[in-house]
């Protein structure tokens, strides 16, 4: 479990440890500065660089056209040169848009010639708001494909806060997975004093000893409510929040089903080629013999995230699952 | 063009290094194209046969500090820029000696600290990047500039209105040209557009435009300049449609039988060497055994970078798994702020 | 979808009733019909049918509890499996099947464990699904077929009345050695009693301990008795011309042994400086390696917190080990005349395949000697 230091002040929403990151970073470091789709006069979608514009003024807080390859090629081009954009993505659903530039360009460029792109695009992503097919997806696994690229999905404030300014200080292109569902509905203290979650380390939320539940995202919550009613029945799950998707952090993964010889990899991404498939896999090939029980996938059936309410909550993984399958396979 | 124009504002010597760079491009791409059909450079090979003016002119149009952001068919531009005839045979030789290290092939080559950007496959992806660029030239209040190209075919894709539209909105410091060679591959620019000149997309976008004669090193010279005097005061983004014909293939190992021979034939009395010459004997810089002489020059230039780019080693498979990240090390502030200080 | 189960209505009157069992466990299955729990009021007891099928998800009134009619009880989840499966892959939709006797198939943890604790997996009981061998199976197998004697910590029964304290590094390391050193050599006591009146004259006023005195005896009286500073060899008893002592020095969880070089060619006042700094830095873990290495002969101070003599056991390879005793103001008799002396036991442990009684008590009646004697500002 992270601990929060001392000198915490106050509660902040996921959503305002989102906005303290970027502010923070601006005033730290001049490089720093946002592009997007209504990010400057409006505040953004959601709210997050509301007042940025005053403080920071129009060329570090951009309003850009609607034209995601071009805006986050620019970026592409403005981190090469020496600054650090953060690029807003309205909605994650939109970033297929962009993904020749970050798949072709932005992923391969250091590779191929040494340029590094210090860029982070934000993607509010995740269902649960009735946004339907194009502002509830789940992109990440195109991108966990893309060798070059850094992806990441905080699950807490404090992570949200961290991982953010961890990722504009990397080197490398980030994606940041912000899931919108959990914008106003966690709080938590955050320690005063600048910090950092560093990039590729997963944490335990909850220890335990009889079933690894691998996930990430607002997934993690999920499975720490099906924790709590199942230790009532003696069965005890282990919360692994991987908080980095690319690159995994396979040893906090390893160690933990080494330990309880049992996982379910849970996400809210569609079922077929999500993450949890390559989890799986690694899981096969490095902690066979620590098996007790077949690995469990819990995801979203695949189809397009639909948009009216009884077909939502069918599509998405619920708590109800994770209490079904940790119970099945404790019996195992 | 008129001569007294070329005289007036045309250094000589700025005007004979350029023809040098027409004929050293010429020469090394067609030596390029003979290694290639003797089987020792395999995968792609596109040269900028016929064209040479265009890259050989606005690269020399700027100042070092400058960036560029080219396509496959501005050699030229690279050996102006710096990158030596030994790295750009290594290069397509697959050496570990190349700017990549054998990463990628042919013209896919960059280098930050001598203003290059290296391009994609994907053609008119450069335009945003380079549209970037020139975002963080006006953001740090330099006096850089940016010029970024691609072809006629790479202007039906979206990222290039994307870049044209974003560069005037915020007036940057781009010079966006067209190297109208009038086929993509095999696609004529009948099928490739509807309209024939590509300039008029230019003022749709809310940014002055012109047509140059794209063979014509010395126009192509002097509108870059204009462009990038623009850019450098603030006023923002100019496009240069540079008309030209596409010589060879698409690439090397296409023998281009769409294109109408008689197409062909008028454009080799067009051949920008040739109208460099005539341009030269016509202003007195040069004659018959300057131009051998040059030639020779060139020649030799070619030579000494093959036998480097030939002793140079390939790299090791294990070499695959390298490069995938960056490090803070590779943020090399200096050099990407300003040449002069690297 | 779920199904809530309320205390029924048994009787016209009846306002409450008593759930005196449940008959499918939490998270157990339940068909339509089937009973799911007995109920009795002040006139009948009787089993309540599941109003559905599906998984008893909760149960929110124990056995035993009485409440009132209409009250909520249970609920049943029944969200058919087929519904599950788009999101949850394995087991979960697979039934299991019995494994015929011959087939079982066995996990990987399972086989593992079995290899490691050489368990032949026929004998163990399965208590997994379809009867199968699970990793708990084994590791519950494995702690009860440990024979008594062997039996390690973690495999004992655990009564209330007992704690487990698990073991340091230090305390392995001292229980071995010691043991040891009680193997290697022929431990014999011989213990003396020491007047320290001229010592305590000297001290006053002065930054000492007794300890500096001690040892300043000590390595005096073995220049006298140069054997009893050496080590058993296979070639012979191997004497050392250096005297390196070390001095016993107690920890919060053991004990080390520093090494003060070459002590016969420092004075009372480098002693206590020397022996304070040692046992500060023992304390505080900053010793190195070579400070703890090395010695020829240790001396114990163990007489602070009130021990008269002892019998150490010996820090090999050296061959004797000093214990001072606590010093005490004592009646003895001096001149025909009883006098009121500071005393303190010295208690010698020397190996005996090395030395001989006489010979340490020769080595102990020189310390003895030293400490009495009174020239102290000499040898500062």
């Amino acid at each position: 479990m992270t601990t929060a230091t001392p000198q915490a002040t106050g509660e902040v929403t996921y959503l305002e440890a989102i906005s303290q990151a970027l502010d923070e970073e601006m005033t730290r470091d001049e490089r720093v500065f946002l592009m997007g789709e209504d990010i400057g006069q409006y505040g953004g979608a959601f709210r997050i660089t509301e007042g940025f514009l005053d403080k920071y003024g129009e060329w570090r807080v951009l309003d850009t056209p609607l034209a995601e390859s071009g805006f986050v090629g620019a970026a592409i081009g403005a981190a090469m040169m020496g600054l650090r954009p953060v690029v807003e993505m309205q909605f994650a659903d939109f970033i297929s848009c962009a993904f020749d530039q970050i798949t072709e360009v932005a992923a391969k460029n250091h590779y191929r010639w040494g340029a590094a792109v210090p860029m982070v695009i934000r993607a509010p992503f995740g269902g649960g708001i009735h946004g339907g097919p194009f502002h509830s997806e789940c992109p990440e696994g195109w991108f966990f494909h893309s060798p070059g690229l850094k992806l990441v999905a905080p699950s807490t404030p404090y992570d949200a806060k961290g991982l953010l300014k961890a990722a504009i200080r990397d080197p490398n292109p980030v994606i940041y997975f912000e899931h919108k569902f959990l914008y106003r509905r966690i709080k938590s203290t955050l320690p005063e004093e600048d910090y950092i979650v560093p990039i590729g380390k997963a944490d335990v939320k909850r220890v335990g000893n009889d079933i690894s539940v691998i996930t990430y995202g607002a997934m993690v919550h999920l499975a720490l409510d099906a924790a709590q009613m199942l230790a009532k029945e003696g069965i005890d799950l282990e919360v692994v929040d991987l908080r980095t998707l690319a690159p995994l952090d396979k040893e906090a993964i390893f160690s933990s089903v080494h330990k309880t010889s049992k996982a379910i990899v849970l996400h809210e991404d569609n079922k077929t080629g999500g993450i949890g498939a390559e989890i799986a896999a690694l899981l096969a090939e490095e902690c066979f013999d620590s098996l007790d029980g077949p690995i469990l996938r819990i995801a979203a059936p695949d189809t397009p995230v639909p948009f009216s309410t009884p077909l939502e909550e069918y599509f998405l993984p619920k708590t109800a699952d994770i209490v079904t399958a940790a119970r099945t396979l404790a019996a195992y | 063009m008129e001569l007294a124009d070329v005289r007036n504002e045309i250094k000589r010597g700025d005007l004979l290094q350029m023809y040098f760079y027409l004929r050293l491009t010429r020469t090394l791409e067609d030596r390029i194209t003979a290694l290639y059909r003797q089987g020792r450079i395999v995968g792609g090979c596109y040269t900028s046969h016929g064209m040479e003016a265009i890259a050989v002119g606005y690269a020399s149009a700027l100042e070092r500090d400058d960036v560029i952001a080219p396509f496959h068919r501005d050699m030229g531009a690279f050996l102006i820029r710096g990158i030596t005839p030994g790295e750009v045979l290594a290069q397509y030789l697959g050496k570990r000696t190349g700017p990549t290290k054998g990463k990628d092939g042919n013209v896919h080559m960059g280098d930050l600290k001598r203003g290059i950007i290296g391009f994609v496959s994907h053609l008119a992806d450069n335009l945003p990047v380079a549209t970037g660029a020139a975002l963080a030239f006006k953001m740090r209040g330099e006096s850089r500039i940016i010029v970024a190209g691609t072809g006629d075919g790479g202007t039906s894709r979206g990222d290039f209105h994307e870049a044209m539209n974003f560069a005037a909105v915020r007036k940057l410091p781009v010079v966006f040209f067209c190297t109208n060679n009038q086929y993509a591959y095999s696609t004529p620019l009948r099928l490739q557009m509807a309209i024939s000149d590509v300039v008029d997309r230019a003022k749709a976008y809310g940014m002055p435009g012109e047509i140059v004669d794209g063979n014509d090193v010395a126009a192509v010279y002097l509108a870059a300049k204009r462009g990038i005097a623009r850019a450098r005061a603030g006023e923002g983004p100019t496009f240069f449609e540079f008309k030209t014909m596409r010589m060879h293939g698409h690439s090397e190992h296409d023998p281009a039988k769409y294109v109408p021979p008689e197409l062909l034939e008028e454009w080799k009395t067009r051949d920008p060497i040739l109208k460099a010459e005539r341009l030269l004997v016509a202003l007195g810089y040069g004659d018959e055994t300057y131009f051998h002489e040059v030639g020779e020059r060139a020649k030799k230039e070619i030579e000494v970078g093959l036998e480097f780019a030939e002793k140079s080693p390939l790299p090791e498979g294990p070499e695959v798994l390298e490069g995938v990240f960056a490090t803070d090390a590779d943020i090399t502030h200096k050099a990407i702020h300003s040449r002069s200080a690297a | 979808m779920a199904t809530d189960i309320i205390m029924p209505q048994l009787g016209e009157s009846i306002a409450e009733g008593t759930v005196v069992k449940w008959l499918i466990p939490l998270g157990g299955a339940i068909e339509k019909d089937q009973s799911l729990l007995e109920v009795e009021t002040e006139k009948v007891d009787l089993e309540v049918p599941s109003p559905a099928t599906g998984v008893l998800n909760e149960i929110l009134v124990k056995a035993g509890e009485t409440v009132a009619v209409g009250t909520l009880l249970a609920r049943i989840d029944n969200t058919a499996p087929s519904e599950v499966v788009h999101r949850v892959g394995g087991v979960v939709v697979r039934p299991v099947e019995l494994a015929a006797p011959g087939e079982e198939h066995h996990s990987p943890a399972v086989r593992q464990l079995a290899k490691e604790h050489g368990v032949d997996l026929t004998h163990v009981k399965g208590t997994g699904t379809g009867g199968r061998v699970s990793k708990k199976d084994v590791l519950e197998f494995v702690s009860r077929s440990a024979p008594a004697g062997n039996a390690s910590p973690a495999a004992a029964e655990r009564s209330m009345g007992e704690e487990v304290l698990p073991l340091t590094q230090m305390r392995k390391t001292i229980a071995e050695r010691m043991v040891k050193s009680r193997q290697t050599s022929a431990h014999v006591s011989t213990v003396f009693e020491a007047d320290y009146s001229s010592v305590a004259t000297f001290r006053a006023g002065r930054n000492l301990t007794y300890l500096p005195f001690v040892v300043r005896a000590v390595t005096k009286a073995l220049r006298d008795v140069p054997i009893v500073n050496s080590s058993w060899g296979d070639q012979g008893i191997v004497v050392r011309k250096d005297l390196h002592i070390g001095i016993a020095t107690a920890l919060e969880d053991g004990l080390l042994v520093p090494v003060i070089r070459h002590a016969d060619r420092k004075g009372l006042t480098q002693l206590g400086k020397e022996i304070a700094d040692l046992a500060e830095r023992a304390r505080t873990k900053k010793l190195s390696p070579d400070e703890v290495q090395g010695g020829t002969f240790t001396i114990t101070n163990h007489g602070g917190f009130g021990s008269l003599f002892s019998t150490p056991i010996i820090h090999q390879p050296q061959i004797a080990i000093l214990g001072v005793g606590a010093i005490q103001k004592r009646a003895v008799i001096i001149n025909e005349a009883i006098a009121i002396r500071p005393m303190g036991y010295l208690s010698l442990t020397f190996d005996h395949r090395v030395i001989d009684g006489a010979t340490a008590d020769q080595f102990m009646a020189k310390v003895k000697d030293y400490l009495a004697q009174s020239h102290w500002e000499q040898i500062l």
